[in-house]
């Protein structure tokens, strides 16, 4: 790390607050979605129901169907701000043992919206059972999406994004697999100055781009920087 | 009055379409922009109600594309973030702005009183 400790755990918590931003301006406008159909939904079934009274003749079965649209389009919206909730409490703890499978199911449960309007599927399948990591639950978070953000742009033309995990080492390997072209400058995540770069640097990992297998590498060690007492 | 709803959310414009029928309004959807340009080639509408923010083509984008097919339609945006930007943007660009959720009854006064706006002109 070239820059001093200060400046360092500056840039993390620049990098901290500026995602934790971008995560809650995204589910609050997912959720805006939903509450714009669930308000859209409730009211046909007014519609409906107020043409029913005045004798139009209306198949009963139209209100069950939205009725049923109105229980889909809440359960959709619970299971957003359960990730928002997950995300919120992942600063809980500075250091803990983190199940990846977990971790990166949450980071691509957030990241749905922005796939989706890429036109990209992200695939959690490939993760593996039993794969964890002692580290920084909320930084890792951060570093997950920066992967993410990184392979998005260079998805082939399955338009999936598959993340596949292993165990290494006293740490993981999440692979971001299924992309094209992707080379050194993919990685940099903004340059050396950059707060994405600090966390990578601070967390102890190590982002590469494989050009022939068409992946991202992000590999995690159990936490390097709490030993030293350097994030006090 | 013929409208055309253009949102990413199926669910949204489906459903407004159908609300919009209840009131006598002739409504169609689109949940993409090339789509709504292909089908605004074939026929006219009073008024487009576009999302700002769409993936690929966004509302702004969107509804130049369309004036040029058909200068005379009115354009009503909506969005659902609220940010300053976005009323900044929608304020500017449309003929009127939204915000989601939508009531029902005051996007009916917005689409009359648009196309009224335009009868007056005339």
């Amino acid at each position: 790390m070239t820059t001093t400790n200060a400046e360092c755990w500056r840039s993390v918590s620049d990098e901290g607050l500026r995602f934790f931003g971008e995560m809650s301006a995204s589910v609050s406008h997912e959720i805006r979605n939903k509450l714009a159909v669930i308000n859209e939904k409730a009211g046909l079934v007014q519609d409906i129901a107020a043409a029913m009274k005045s004798g139009r003749s209306i198949d009963p079965e139209r209100l069950e169907v939205q009725a049923g649209k109105i229980i889909d389009q809440i359960r959709q919206a619970n299971r957003i701000v359960g990730a928002l909730g997950r995300l919120g409490h992942s600063v809980d703890a500075s250091q803990t043992s983190i199940n990846m499978t977990k971790l990166v199911g949450l980071v691509a449960e957030l990241y749905g919206r922005k796939a989706s309007q890429a036109e990209i599927t992200i695939d959690t399948t490939g993760l593996a059972d039993g794969v964890s990591v002692i580290t920084n639950p909320f930084l890792l978070v951060d570093l997950i999406g920066a992967c993410i953000d990184a392979s998005l742009p260079r998805v082939d033309g399955s338009r999936i994004l598959a993340i596949a995990s292993e165990p290494s080492g006293d740490g993981a390997i999440v692979r971001f697999q299924h992309l094209e072209g992707v080379n050194d400058s993919d990685v940099q995540l903004g340059g050396e100055a950059s707060g994405a770069r600090a966390i990578l640097a601070v967390l102890g990992g190590r982002m590469t781009a494989d050009r022939e297998r068409g992946e991202i590498v992000f590999e995690v060690s159990d936490c390097q920087y709490c030993d030293s007492g350097s994030h006090q | 009055m013929k409208v055309l709803l253009v949102d990413d959310e199926e669910e949204l414009v489906a459903t407004l379409a159908e609300r919009l029928s209840f009131r006598g309004v002739e409504a169609k959807w689109s949940t993409e922009g090339q789509d709504a340009v292909d089908l605004t080639k074939h026929e006219s509408f009073d008024v487009v109600v576009l999302d700002v923010k769409m993936p690929h083509l966004n509302g702004i984008q969107l509804k130049k594309k369309l004036e040029r097919i058909r200068p005379e339609m009115k354009f009503v945006f909506l969005t659902g973030h609220g940010s300053e930007e976005d009323f900044r943007i929608g304020s500017a660009e449309a003929d009127r702005y939204l915000a989601k959720p939508l009531d029902i009854d005051a996007l009916v006064a917005t689409l009359m009183e648009v196309v009224s706006h335009d009868d007056n002109e005339c």
